[in-house]
């Protein structure tokens, strides 16, 4: 069981670093999003025992599972969806940002592509 | 590649409803007796994506207007939920002390249990809710009125 | 009550003006207030945690393995009172000045009640839930003044950190697993009893975490980036504030929660912090923009903490805690006057300066002194040689910025509001005060670093 979840783990941050360092920004979120999942994952697998689920009445004799790890599993999903959330946001700011640029240079705005803005020194 | 045909039309509007009745079973009694607020508004959220990736911003919009009052309804529900956990400390508990203490009954009303924690939840559906559709609003406007086009 | 009274101050005032238009005066000065209030809430917290010793509060109602602690000790209230200290000072600047977006006054307020949360917490995942409100309250925060070059900043900063957190979660799950309980204290008890090489690898997960925070010398690379091209203000924010969650999670999972694996890289951690003094210095001299120079700037003074911490003991850690105080109002003094044009501007600047640098009687010449102790204490004249090279080099690199900018003047930058340019004249002279009268700020750190290394967390 370990092994598989830590297999799974493994490919997810993997597929996750690869989408990273792409050039689109869409795919750099999907990135980030299977990363935080293999962190969540990797919560789960951390988890001190498997068993039975962990509501009283417990059956006697036998293995309860470890209700902890759950809880932080949420937790750790909502925050994982929240900060997704803000990324997206982010990206979303930046292509209009590039948009608005795009328009005040009198540049074609068909085709934007969604990526990182090219580095150019800000005014102070 | 629109979405917008009339299978997805009808189905959207079918299930809009159910959605939400959904979000609520979740959110009062889970799906094996403990609640949760996270999943039952996301759900609930879901329900209105659906929705505008049918019909897109205008005509969802313009059909429920109250959908526009997005970010008040998440902004009360993280309020509710500070509330819930700092009311405690005004009267000397530790910070987010459920009532009934454990151990003591619960009143119910039918499967429908008051309980302070059933208020944290409610708290945080309508925190999660509110925030997707808030999100929909903000960035919705960008596209046309015939659903989204890729 | 009184330990839940900063957080509940910022948090409920965060959430109170969130829905008001940030860029009134009014409403801008609503938040000072709201911060002020929370300061000397956390005032009056420090006084009890100082007389009477920790405070401590089970959230629940439940006993104390099971629930979560909330706990504040000497190491907490110092750490949370630079930071609110900052947060403060970067609101009162940016207020004055005129704010630019409504969301400011709210963005600062999360943002301290996340950083005030992971100092008082005595709970390892709700280090990393609090600690996750700061971060997700400062990328946003990276975004302020919305031009394309603040928007690619705010971008590297949100992966990188994101990436940071992802590692400091995998780490706080594996200390749960090798030790079956959340709690601080309990961590700090069992982890003797754990399979040595695997808290030796979340010691290095954990390092890598909060290194990358602090913007060290192997994962330096976003600061540059980042500082150059973000805010004045929010760059104080968040070199001065949020690198201090950097150096608490070090000190309080290396020598408070993991003191054996602290003592076993040791050596390595000198080694590191040391290449980070250097090249962070180095690599400042050469010709930049003034943003540029002070980041890199703190990566060298970075190398410090981590350099004292390695150094350890109650000499060692003491002069990590007081290093990291001093290090925050020098850099925010420093990101502040770098925005800021007129005639009391370049004083401020020069005395920041000079407190980097540690020359007496400026507050950096103490952080100095701590740092020398401590490597006098550990027999090492490697270590004093690097304190003095590395002085000289901040000068160098701090003073061709004062040159550039303030000493040849430039008239035809009209300067900026007085309010901002007297809050900062104040900030410096500040670090002048401590820098005459230091006992307080050494007390403080000595009783941090005891809280350390005496009753375990």
């Amino acid at each position: 069981m370990i092994l598989g979840l830590a297999l799974v783990i493994s490919i997810l941050f993997g597929c996750g670093a690869f989408l990273l360092l792409k050039r689109d920004l869409i795919r750099m979120a999907g990135g980030v999003i299977l990363i935080s999942n293999a962190a969540n994952l990797f919560i789960v697998a951390a988890g001190l025992s498997r068993g039975r689920e962990p509501i009283y009445p417990l059956p006697p004799g036998e293995r309860i599972s470890d209700p902890v790890v759950q809880a932080l599993v949420l937790t750790a999903i909502v925050i994982g969806f929240g900060t997704v959330a803000v990324l997206l946001g982010l990206i979303y700011r930046t292509y209009t940002a590039r948009i608005a640029r795009a328009v005040d240079q009198g540049e074609e705005t068909e085709g934007t592509p969604v990526s990182m803005p090219p580095e150019d020194r800000v005014a102070d | 590649m629109s979405m917008s045909t009339i299978l997805t039309k009808v189905i959207s509007r079918l299930i809009f409803l159910p959605t939400f009745v959904t979000a609520v079973a979740i959110l009062v009694k889970g799906y094996f007796g403990a609640g949760d607020g996270f999943s039952a508004g996301v759900i609930a959220g879901t329900g209105v994506v659906i929705q505008f990736l049918a019909f897109g911003p205008r005509e969802l919009f313009a059909r429920y207007p109250s959908l526009r009052r997005a970010p008040l309804l998440a902004w009360s529900g993280l309020l509710l939920g500070l509330a819930t956990a700092f009311a405690p400390v005004l009267w000397g508990d530790p910070i987010m002390t459920h009532y009934p203490r454990p151990g003591e009954e619960v009143p119910h009303l039918g499967l429908l249990a008051f309980h302070t924690a059933v208020l944290f939840d409610a708290a945080v559906f309508l925190l999660v809710f509110g925030m997707i559709v808030s999100v929909l609003g903000a960035i919705g406007n960008r596209y046309g009125s015939e659903g989204v086009d890729s | 009550m009184l330990l839940l009274l900063p957080l509940a101050i910022t948090w409920f005032g965060a959430v109170a003006l969130a829905p008001f238009d940030g860029r009134r005066r009014a409403v801008g000065a609503v938040a000072v207030g709201v911060m002020v209030a929370a300061f000397i809430a956390l005032v009056r917290l420090g006084i009890e945690v100082w007389t009477s010793g920790p405070v401590e509060m089970v959230a629940g109602d439940w006993p104390a393995g099971i629930g979560i602690r909330l706990r504040a000790d000497a190491l907490g209230i110092a750490f949370a009172l630079i930071s609110l200290g900052v947060l403060l000072a970067a609101l009162a600047y940016e207020v004055l000045g005129g704010v630019h977006e409504r969301s400011l006054p709210s963005l600062v307020l999360f943002m301290s009640t996340g950083l005030t949360g992971v100092f008082l917490t005595a709970d390892i995942f709700n280090f990393y839930v609090f600690f996750e409100i700061a971060m997700i309250s400062s990328f946003v925060l990276a975004t302020y003044g919305a031009q394309v070059g603040h928007l690619r900043a705010a971008l590297t900063f949100m992966v990188v950190n994101l990436l940071g957190s992802v590692v400091f979660l995998a780490g706080v799950a594996s200390l749960y697993h090798v030790t079956g309980t959340l709690d601080m204290m309990g961590v700090a008890d069992r982890v003797d009893g754990a399979p040595a090489g695997s808290v030796l690898l979340i010691a290095v997960l954990i390092f890598v975490a909060f290194g990358l925070k602090l913007g060290l010398f192997p994962f330096h690379s976003w600061v540059p980036l980042v500082y150059r091209d973000t805010w004045p203000a929010v760059a104080a924010m968040l070199s001065a504030a949020l690198a201090n969650i950097g150096s608490y999670g070090l000190l309080r999972f290396g020598a408070g929660l993991m003191p054996r694996e602290l003592s076993l890289t040791a050596g390595g951690l000198i080694v590191i912090g040391s290449l980070s003094i250097i090249y962070g210095a180095v690599q400042a001299i050469s010709p930049r923009t003034a943003s540029e120079v002070i980041a890199w700037s703190s990566i060298g003074q970075v190398g410090y903490i981590l350099v004292a911490l390695g150094v350890g003991g109650p000499v060692g850690l003491a002069a990590a805690v007081l290093y990291s105080i001093i290090n925050s109002l020098n850099k925010l003094v420093l990101f502040l006057a770098v925005g800021l044009r007129g005639w009391l501007v370049g004083a401020a600047f020069a005395l920041a300066a000079f407190s980097v640098a540690g020359v007496p009687p400026s507050a950096g010449f103490f952080g100095k002194v701590a740092i020398f102790r401590a490597g006098a204490d550990a027999d090492s004249t490697a270590l004093l040689a690097l304190v003095f090279v590395g002085g000289a080099l901040s000068l160098i690199y701090l003073f061709r910025i004062y040159q550039r900018d303030y000493w040849a003047r430039n008239h035809a930058t009209p300067p900026s509001p007085l309010g901002a340019r007297v809050l900062v004249l104040a900030l410096a002279c500040g670090i002048v005060f401590i820098g005459l009268w230091p006992e307080p700020l050494l007390a403080l750190s000595a009783s941090a670093a005891a809280a350390l290394t005496g009753g375990g967390s």
